[in-house]
């Protein structure tokens, strides 16, 4: 394999897929803008974004279903937009898993081997080994309709990979699955890509599934991607306020920048002065610039006093207008004074937190470093 | 006061008051005789067509005496002895038989093309084409279509005037074997397609992409997916041109030139032309036996497609 | 067929304000029975008709004037002889009203349902008297049919096709150059006898041995007939798609009625000669087998036997009628005995009997 190396001289993965500024427009609209990523081997991306984002448009042209408008995808250092779907080695699992129910699961995962020419002697146990793989080593005589939903998911996956491809895709497999089911599988497909190894895309709009399996996660709206990051990085520095506000709980305090000090940003929201501080993923606001705050749900401490918040640099009055106990979390939402703005507020320990009514009176804190500062 | 029109549509008032009509008519405590009733229209047909077929079966029974021209009174087969006997019989079923199988096979693989292009073009002007192009012969009968092919396949007809453009002397296409299995293949196709298009609908596009990105061409992925897979049309649309095919009279009547019958032109020539009503009814019975029988043989080798309705197995 | 009051009264002022068109055609072949006994009259009669030249033809000569005369409308219905019989059979059988009042057919056909007896009996038609035997079907017991013309199954030709002029015996159909473009009609009526002389057989040997005819008709099969009722052979002859065709004179006029180069002899070996005629089913309400009978009257009366049958350019059952333009003297318009020497007449009864049993042969011939 001639995988392309980044040029920084030290020993690092090949790089698997390269996505160079590629464009997808249709009557006009653009559906994918001036999208770039590297992705090396053997990682597992996640591409996150709400419907309409273009996430599944640059999976399919990853896929080569459709051909980008202008730019180019290297898969393993060679261009690919000219080669359809067959000339490429890439496997794809299905939002809806697209299984032939004509065949029985044996066969579905016999039918790239058949279809790349692979030798018919070795077929059969390569078969098996993969659906031992996926757990299914005694369903291989089953029709797809006597399988179940997790069954077919497991299907789906080793005809997939079972030619062994540079780039596994999964396109919204999970979707239509129970919650729990799901979050099985999440670690399932997890569990294999390590065991594999092989490079893989997943495309979602659940927050969750790109925060769990993925080793990065590129975020993307209106056709643009917004950031590529880890997990992590993606959660805690957002690059803007809509990566923010699309992962996590995420109160948005509106405002015009007063003055900064180092990374601390003091900005008037209405008749009130907040204190943030800008991440370089946003860079530093000019003075009277238009900005957004953004606050994690999470971030926000509550209490009956404003002495039980003397940790917080920022702490207003407030009264509970809703209180919604979840289980592992309570959820409130809080009016904040007379201007009625709505902040909503986890409590992550309910067990060893004071509940609140709703109705109550209550003091809300929280410090600059939970207050990131983006262009408004 | 505010009348809230929107709320409850007018449609929803019709139903209220047919609804209130029907329960005058038909009281809620006779509701259990509700689906007897929906079924009844069904069961008088299939009960009409069984004392037809009784009666059918009873003159065959009967030799024509042709000094009355009345039915014998005795019951005998002579009728069927009379058309195994008959080597033209013989040739006439055998010549629907092949017919029937040719126009089918004809007609499902130019019908499959036309319902894979109107199901899945994402142009809706093209489909609305395709499907104007296939619902209009819908409105010209049969026996004008055939009468049609007189005018352009004739001597002087549109066709061998093309032929004389290139230098071909005028060609006989009419009144032949040929002719006729074309008139029915142009006759079925629209059948085709209607038969074909829900199934070819009812494959998501998806498993298409899927074959392609599993490494599968487009010729691969048609006769490995699409085509398995639409099974279900193919056998529900080869049964219904089968059928129509093997009992049709005018494409034989006005494309065959008189010496291409087929089973129905023999059963008209018996009832019709020589007033033999018996020997009509016993080549009724063959062809309605040999229809049985082909159709049977297909239920059994291929299961009913899309006439199973969901219920066979897959 | 329902009658209200209200035509009642109508058919009654018409009947009052033809009563003096009535007079003028007794004079003139209609015979007007006695006024006061005439039972009440149908709004309509039905006749069945062939096609095209053969129902304008009998609009002209015998409809239109009967409606003129009596007030009652003639609608014709135009399903064909053959399917019409079965449907007669049927309604006479049951005991219903039969769907029409009079059947034109062919006396083969007629005869058929003169034995099966459900055909009323005509002998008391007052213009029978004036009829030649012609009218009379032979060998049944007075006349379950009138006869009303007769008509020539000729070899009709394109002339274009024959520059040495007319051809004079069957054999030009087994010319190779008429491969495919001969025509015949599809149970082979009016071929068969024929095809007996030219095969080299006998007369006298219908129906006992006619291996000529089959011999013959199978050379025949070899040139690719086409096959076809009365409106094929006509529409064959406009479109260019024959030469030759052994059918009746009238299909073959209506052809050159509309511009196509025609003619017709009578071969060496001889033409069928046949008759139609017309039939009234049983089962009629009384006054409707009146007017009926009436209908069929005036259908034999000179009068309307010379229009009608002027549109068919067939002769006749009365004597005295002016041949057609053209058709004095020719051989589809046999009026002299000499004429008649190259017809071929074979009895009513024979026919009927071995119909299907030659259609059934030639069939079998040409369907293989």
């Amino acid at each position: 394999m001639t995988g392309m190396t980044k040029s920084d001289g030290k020993q690092k993965a090949a790089v698997a897929v390269s996505v160079q500024n590629v464009n997808m427009t249709f009557d006009g609209f653009h559906a994918v803008d001036s999208a770039s990523f590297d992705l090396d081997q053997g990682r597992f991306l996640t591409i996150l974004g709400p419907s309409g984002s273009g996430k599944t448009t640059l999976l399919r042209m990853i896929a080569g279903f459709q051909k980008p408008s202008s730019g180019e995808i290297f898969i393993n250092g060679a261009p690919v937009s000219a080669a359809p779907p067959h000339k490429r080695s890439v496997g794809m699992v299905f939002q809806k898993l697209a299984l032939f129910p004509h065949m029985t699961a044996a066969e579905n995962v016999a039918f790239p081997l058949k279809m790349r020419r692979f030798d018919a002697t070795t077929i059969p146990e390569r078969v098996q080994r993969y659906l031992d793989l996926v757990q299914l080593g005694s369903y291989a005589d089953r029709r797809i309709h006597q399988l179940s939903g997790g069954q077919q998911q497991r299907v789906a996956i080793a005809r997939a990979l079972v030619f062994e491809p540079d780039l596994l895709l999964l396109d919204e497999p999970l979707a239509a699955l129970d919650r729990k089911l799901r979050e099985e599988m999440q670690l399932e497909f997890r569990r294999i890509q390590r065991e594999l190894g092989v490079t893989t895309i997943n495309v979602t709009h659940d927050q969750r599934e790109a925060l769990v399996v993925s080793d990065e996660v590129v975020v993307m709206d209106k056709g643009r991607i917004q950031q590529m990051a880890s997990p992590t990085a993606t959660y805690r520095t957002p690059a803007n306020a809509f990566v923010a506000g699309f992962i996590g709980v995420t109160n948005f305090l509106n405002g015009t920048v007063k003055s900064t000090a180092g990374q601390e940003v003091i900005f008037a929201a209405g008749e009130r002065e907040f204190i943030g501080h800008w991440s370089a993923a946003a860079g530093a606001p000019t003075v009277s610039a238009n900005v957004v705050g953004a606050l994690r749900a999470e971030q926000v401490r509550m209490a009956t006093s404003a002495d039980e918040l003397g940790q917080c640099r920022t702490v207003l009055s407030a009264a509970v207008t809703d209180a919604i106990f979840e289980g592992e979390r309570t959820a409130y939402e809080v009016t904040v004074g007379m201007d009625g703005n709505i902040i909503r507020v986890f409590d992550h320990d309910p067990a060893a937190h004071k509940q609140f009514g709703i109705g109550e009176a209550v003091f809300i804190g929280w410090n600059p470093q939970d207050v990131m500062i983006y262009p408004n | 006061m505010r009348s809230y029109r929107t709320a409850y549509p007018f449609r929803w008032r019709v139903m209220d008051t047919l609804e209130m009509l029907a329960r005058v008519l038909w009281p809620n405590r006779f509701s259990g005789a509700v689906p007897y009733l929906m079924l009844a229209p069904a069961v008088l047909l299939v009960l009409l067509l069984v004392i037809g077929m009784a009666q059918i079966a009873d003159s065959s029974l009967h030799v024509l005496d042709r000094s009355t021209f009345l039915p014998s009174a005795d019951f005998t087969l002579a009728n069927y002895q009379t058309a195994l006997r008959q080597p033209l019989y013989w040739m006439i079923i055998w010549r629907s038989l092949l017919g029937a199988a040719v126009v089918t096979l004809l007609s499902l693989i130019f019908a499959f093309p036309y319902a894979y292009l109107m199901v899945r073009t994402p142009s809706a002007l093209l489909r609305k084409f395709l499907l104007i192009a296939l619902f209009l012969p819908f409105f010209i009968g049969q026996v004008v279509r055939a009468y049609g092919w007189l005018i352009i396949l004739g001597n002087q007809g549109v066709m061998n005037e093309m032929l004389g453009w290139v230098g071909i002397e005028p060609q006989r296409l009419l009144f032949n074997y040929p002719a006729v299995l074309f008139g029915l293949v142009q006759y079925m196709l629209p059948f085709a397609v209607l038969m074909l298009a829900p199934a070819i609908t009812a494959i998501p596009e998806e498993i298409e992409s899927a074959a392609s990105s599993l490494g599968a061409n487009w010729w691969r992925t048609f006769t490995h997916v699409i085509l398995p897979m639409s099974k279900p049309g193919l056998v529900g649309a080869g049964l219904v041109v089968l059928t129509l095919s093997l009992t049709d009279f005018a494409m034989p009547a006005v494309l065959g030139g008189g010496s291409q019958d087929f089973i129905a032109n023999a059963i008209y020539d018996q009832f019709f032309r020589t007033s033999d009503q018996g020997m009509g009814a016993a080549l009724t019975l063959f062809l309605v036996g040999i229809g049985s029988l082909v159709v049977g043989v297909i239920f059994t080798v291929f299961g009913a497609g899309t006439l199973a309705m969901g219920r066979g197995k897959k | 067929m329902t009658k209200t009051k209200s035509t009642y009264a109508l058919t009654r002022r018409r009947f009052l304000g033809s009563a003096a068109a009535l007079g003028g055609l007794a004079a003139t072949g209609w015979t007007g029975q006695a006024f006061a006994q005439e039972p009440e009259k149908p709004a309509e009669i039905i006749v069945r008709a062939w096609g095209g030249s053969w129902v304008a033809s009998l609009q002209a000569g015998v409809s239109d004037p009967f409606t003129a005369a009596t007030g009652i409308a003639v609608r014709h219905d135009l399903t064909e002889d053959n399917e019409i019989q079965p449907k007669v059979w049927a309604a006479v059988a049951q005991g219903r009203i039969p769907p029409i009042h009079i059947n034109w057919d062919t006396t083969t056909n007629a005869t058929k349902s003169a034995l099966r007896g459900v055909t009323e009996d005509l002998s008391d038609l007052a213009n029978l008297a004036n009829t030649t035997e012609l009218a009379k079907p032979v060998g049944l017991e007075g006349y379950p049919i009138v006869n009303t013309y007769g008509y020539v199954y000729v070899l009709a030709y394109r002339p274009s096709a024959f520059p040495e002029g007319a051809p004079t015996s069957l054999q030009v159909l087994l010319d190779p150059k008429f491969k495919g473009r001969i025509a015949l009609y599809n149970d082979g009526i009016g071929f068969h006898f024929p095809a007996q002389v030219a095969g080299g057989g006998k007369l006298e040997d219908i129906p006992d041995n006619m291996d000529a005819a089959w011999s013959f008709i199978e050379k025949v099969k070899e040139q690719q007939p086409l096959l076809g009722e009365d409106p094929d052979f006509t529409n064959w002859f406009q479109n260019g798609e024959i030469d030759l065709a052994v059918t009746i004179s009238t299909n073959a006029r209506e052809a050159m009625k509309n511009g196509i180069e025609l003619a017709w002899t009578v071969p060496e070996e001889g033409s069928k000669f046949e008759t139609d005629g017309l039939w009234i089913p049983k089962g009629l309400p009384e006054n409707e087998l009146y007017w009926a009978k009436q209908y069929i009257n005036f259908a034999i009366s000179k009068d309307a036997q010379q229009v009608w049958l002027d549109g068919l350019g067939l002769p006749g059952v009365v004597p005295g009628l002016t041949p057609p333009e053209g058709l004095a003297g020719d051989p589809s318009y046999p009026t002299e005995p000499a004429d008649f020497e190259r017809l071929i007449r074979v009895p009513t009864a024979i026919q009927v009997e071995h119909e299907s049993e030659w259609f059934g042969k030639f069939k079998a011939i040409m369907q293989g």
